[in-house]
């Protein structure tokens, strides 16, 4: 292991001229280091920059095709088929060379290897035999800001300096599939309905296929389908239930994976008062039988108000057969309020049914959560109270993030549709809190990042499953995200959970919705469009705007005060809100939906961001992922200084994150994906405790339960950093 | 042993070692089964690995099923009769049937990745290898003998020594984005196997403490001289395995590593020099047995979730 006398490189592989000593060690040793304390017991962060160059020395550099010009390498990249042709067309070469410059004089620099490694392995441009680089990082920025301005100048040079610069990552599928000619689509999310019949059960395997195919996750809602043992053409005892069609799902999304790049993934949820939810919730067991277990699909349960008012009252429920409440109501299981029919729904005759203790469905979910980290949970009720939309929310996706309205789809007899319904997609793309925070101009970066997304949503058009393409066409839903909101707090010395950090939560989430509404009412007054059934939404009556016409809302900490004075961010006054309100009741808005803040896994990396608004993981997250192997990422901004505002997300605990959560909450139209973290001395009754917290906070969904397990005193390894607790 | 005639029922709320009791919930905390990793997903990155790379994959698993199969039948069982405590007697059983367990899940492996004919040919491999063949040999001999101390050190250099030439290739790969989901089994099996040693070892201390000075000799220099005995097989194995792709010199530094940590949990001095135990950090760092790893749900299971401890709400949390 001998160092190396070497021509030295800069941090990202460009040689400079000056010889020094290499490291010998490989960039995957350099990158662990960062895992161990160094000889003299100090972390070893420098190491981290060491992996990125030898990174880019080792590999990506002598595996990058080289181009004399621009021009040579854009006419070999169109001739062969690599970049699409119709998106360079739009703009003359100068254009493009000018872009390029911009994007190249920002002297963009990863960060953290994490990032380099993640780019190169996951997004940039590789020749068809997948051995050499087409692409650097700026090269995609530019390819992604040509592909969403679809020909406008000015919003090009706006997304790539939004994206450069760091305070704009359009989501993976986006920022993966841009301006390439073999691609799959953008978006990032998909939610379809399965109505109680076999045409629509196999509709949706089919979608399911389709969607896969394409890139992004695929949730399907189980609610409608009838019950293990409910009748099949009145005779009884019929039907399996629904866990064959989660196997069918599981099995259809490892099957197609989107060229490799993505694997197919998928979620179900099921309503907390069907027949079948133990046997559902069972299929996670550690023990469960082959033919029942479900590995890697996700599972997520939709509980109403009433199962926790009946858990409170250490009551039975009564789960309802969808058969029986379909043909009674005329309207599928799934869009029936179960807490105002609940009642009635018992006393109902006509209705087979059978209990479960209430408390024993909460205590069993916990469980199921220590030993997989599912379900993840929807409140129903809280969510549909928040949605602005007419219509009822039924049901999540694979992030749990995703919360819009839908309507069913029914078919004629040689399966062609009879009724197109609506489902849902959505376009997911996250700010960089501490980058934005940093920006020139605020509103801005929103309305370039509204602007970006809207791009998606235009540009979609998925032929294979018209219940998404109609809804997409009606309803332009877009989700605009967030993340490094902990490295952001840790930069400015405020630590996650305080009364600080919920203080710049609110009124950092209370000035985004501002200024994304301001966006899509202005893309609305140009194109003299919005989206469809706006006259029946809270934002037509006004009513939506309420809370913010009718109080101040300001910083309640002088930190907060002074963090925005200093950033130069306007905080939107009552004033702003009610000329907006009315610009918005005139002339409405053209997306039906606004914000998502997703749990931003790979783009958080390229982005040297924290996740989401979550804690950190660790100081040194130790990620594992199928394409990446193990690597250390550290946390951004991490020094001696920051160390402490860094407490890891087990040692914040759930009470912190949930109330930094409700904070941002109350400003986001969908949801967001939220994490809860426990050490493993934590119970069943910690977990539920938790989730009971979560929905009296107004929560709208929680994700996974994360559970960390401390080695036993006398089994860790020496000088481990993350080990350290 | 003579002494154990009367039948008692284990009383587990009389609890005369404080440290089985914490083990038993670490182990049964820790309870889990192959069929949990979606190991099916590395069947594309296997299809990247060239012959040779598959073949040492195939041995070297072949190799640890071996010893998983001596520890799950012979070894575990084999301390049976020299528990000091009911409640280690029930430890035990525990250590042994998660043995089986480990020696099982290669067979998932091999039963995912590879075909019938290759299967075979590693299982032949492993019964024609002089050095896997001549380990065997020097654990059993060990666990036939009627010292109850020693077959505890045999055990602990078995669980915190012999298997680690094995462990190193699916970190190494891990480490390489190959056969990530192969990982998160190993790395189960390195939780238990870690927990297994420090147990045994601690037995061990506690018997080695309340023996004579010159027994506490005689049980020193029987450590040093089977370490050594093992080291010396171990070498060739580890060349016979690893020379072909050029990684002989790491995996013997791990070795080193690992011998210490087996001496250590015996509670006795290191024997390798600190130099030779530089282990690649890519490795050391992804030996850690606690559950840290943040993964992606979506490519595979991880190796952090344990059995829930459940525990009734009442009234009071659902005050709302």
């Amino acid at each position: 292991m001998a160092n190396q006398l070497v021509e030295i490189a800069d941090d990202q592989g460009n040689l400079t001229g000056k010889t020094g000593i290499e490291s010998a060690l490989s960039y995957q040793d350099l990158n662990a280091m960062i895992n161990l304390w160094g000889p003299d017991q100090k972390l070893q962060l420098d190491k981290d920059k060491l992996a990125v160059r030898k990174y880019f020395l080792e590999h990506v550099n002598q595996n990058t095709v080289f181009f004399h010009s621009l021009k040579e390498r854009l006419d070999y990249l169109v001739e062969n088929d690599y970049y699409e042709k119709e998106i360079l067309d739009q703009y003359s070469f100068e254009f493009i060379e000018k872009l390029e410059q911009l994007a190249y004089s920002k002297k963009f620099r990863f960060e953290a290897f994490m990032g380099a490694y993640k780019f190169y392995t996951g997004y940039a441009l590789k020749t068809f035999d997948g051995t050499r680089y087409l692409e650097r990082f700026e090269d995609r920025v530019v390819m992604v800001g040509l592909t969403l301005a679809q020909g406008d100048e000015d919003m090009a040079i706006h997304l790539v300096e939004e994206i450069i610069s760091g305070r704009f990552q359009p989501a993976t599928p986006t920022f993966l599939n841009c301006g390439k000619k073999q691609r799959g689509e953008f978006v990032s999310c998909f939610l379809l309905r399965i109505e109680d019949n076999m045409e629509s059960i196999s509709r949706g395997i089919n979608s399911a296929l389709q969607l896969s195919k394409r890139g992004g996750g695929v949730a399907l809602s189980l609610s409608n389908i009838r019950e293990y043992g409910a009748p099949i053409k009145k005779i009884e005892g019929q039907s399996s239930g629904i866990i064959p069609v989660m196997k069918l799902l599981e099995d259809s999304f490892s099957y197609a994976n989107q060229l490799g790049a993505r694997q197919g993934a998928g979620a179900v949820y099921l309503n907390a008062h069907h027949p079948d939810i133990m046997r559902f919730l069972d299929t996670k067991r550690e023990n469960a039988d082959e033919k029942i277990r479900i590995k890697t699909l996700s599972i997520g349960v939709v509980v109403p108000d009433i199962t926790l008012e009946l858990a409170k009252n250490g009551e039975d429920m009564y789960l309802f057969s969808p058969y029986d409440v379909e043909k009674v109501y005329g309207i599928p299981f799934g869009d029936i309020s179960v807490t105002e029919k609940y009642h009635e729904m018992v006393d109902d005759p006509r209705i087979r049914k059978s209990k479960i203790k209430a408390r024993e469905l909460f205590e069993r979910i916990a469980e199921l959560q220590f030993e997989s980290g599912y379900p993840y949970v929807m409140y129903e009720d809280t969510v549909n109270k928040a949605n602005p939309i007419q219509g009822r929310i039924n049901m999540s996706n694979l992030c749990s993030e995703i919360l819009q309205v839908n309507t069913p789809t029914t078919y004629n007899a040689d399966l062609s549709y009879d009724q197109i319904g609506k489902d849902i997609s959505c376009n997911l793309g996250s700010m960089n809190i501490a980058m934005a925070m940093d920006g020139p101009d605020f509103g801005q970066t929103v309305e370039t990042a509204i602007r970006a997304l809207t791009a998606v949503s235009d540009m979609s058009n998925i032929e294979s499953v018209r219940s998404i393409s109609d809804g997409n066409h009606k309803s332009h839903a877009i989700g605009l995200g967030q993340m490094n909101l902990h490295g952001y707090l840790a930069r400015e010395k405020v630590h996650y959970g305080s009364e600080e950090s919920i203080d710049f939560t609110n009124m950092y989430f209370y000035t985004v919705v501002y200024h994304a509404i301001r966006a899509s009412n202005k893309i609305a007054i140009e194109r003299k469009s919005h989206f469809h059934n706006f006259e029946n939404s809270k934002y037509a009556t006004g009513e939506y705007f309420d809370k913010y016409t009718d109080q101040v809302w300001a910083p309640a900490t002088e930190k907060v005060k002074e963090l925005f004075a200093r950033s130069g961010v306007q905080i939107p006054t009552q004033e702003d809100w009610k000329e907006l309100k009315a610009s918005v009741m005139k002339h409405g808005i053209y997306n039906q939906n606004l914000q998502a803040v997703p749990p931003t896994g790979s783009i958080s990396y390229i982005n040297n961001s924290t996740s989401s608004i979550h804690p950190i993981a660790s100081r040194i997250e130790v990620r594992k992922e199928g394409k990446l192997g193990r690597v250390y990422y550290p946390a951004p901004f991490l020094s001696e200084e920051t160390w402490e505002y860094y407490e890891d997300a087990y040692e914040v605990g759930p009470e912190k994150i949930i109330d930094v959560y409700a904070a941002a909450t109350q400003h986001v139209d969908q949801g967001l994906s939220l994490t809860l973290f426990f050490k493993d001395t934590a119970t069943t009754r910690d977990v539920n405790r938790a989730q009971i917290y979560a929905w009296r906070k107004g929560i709208k969904t929680i994700y996974y339960i994360r559970i960390r397990q401390a080695a036993l005193e006398g089994t860790e390894v020496e000088n481990c950093v993350s080990c350290m607790l | 042993m003579a002494t154990k005639l009367i039948t008692r029922p284990i009383n587990w709320n009389k609890i005369e070692d404080s440290v089985d009791l914490d083990v038993w919930n670490r182990l049964t905390q820790n309870f889990w089964l192959p069929e949990k990793v979606p190991l099916s997903n590395d069947v594309q990155s296997w299809g990247t690995l060239r012959p040779h790379e598959q073949k040492l994959t195939m041995h070297v698993f072949t190799g640890l099923t071996m010893l998983d199969t001596i520890q799950g039948t012979v070894g575990s069982m084999s301390l049976m009769p020299d528990a000091r405590t009911p409640h280690e007697e029930a430890v035990i059983t525990n250590i042994a049937f998660m043995e089986s367990v480990h020696a099982k899940s290669y067979s998932s492996v091999f039963s995912t990745l590879c075909s019938t004919n290759e299967i075979d040919e590693a299982f032949r491999w492993s019964e024609d290898n002089p050095y896997l063949q001549k380990k065997a040999e020097i654990i059993l001999g060990y666990y036939r003998g009627d010292d109850p101390l020693k077959r505890k050190v045999a055990s602990t250099l078995l669980e915190s020594f012999l298997f680690y030439s094995g462990f190193y290739l699916p970190m190494y790969w891990s480490s390489r984005a190959k056969l990530t989901n192969t990982a998160d089994l190993i790395r189960l099996i390195i939780r238990d196997e870690a927990i297994h040693g420090y147990y045994i070892g601690y037995k061990f201390q506690l018997g080695y403490n309340e023996a004579s000075t010159s027994r506490q000799e005689e049980l020193k220099g029987y450590t040093y001289d089977l370490l050594l005995e093992l080291y010396e097989n171990e070498v060739k194995y580890t060349a016979d395995l690893y020379d072909e792709i050029g990684l002989t010199h790491d995996v013997k530094q791990f070795l080193h590593y690992n011998g210490n940590k087996a001496l250590m949990n015996l509670g006795f001095d290191p024997l390798f020099p600190k130099d030779d135990c530089q282990v690649s950090p890519a490795i050391l760092s992804a030996l850690s047995p606690a559950s840290d790893e943040n993964h992606d749900f979506f490519s595979g299971s991880g190796s952090s979730y344990v059995i829930g401890k459940h525990e009734a709400t009442t009234d009071d949390d659902w005050d709302f």
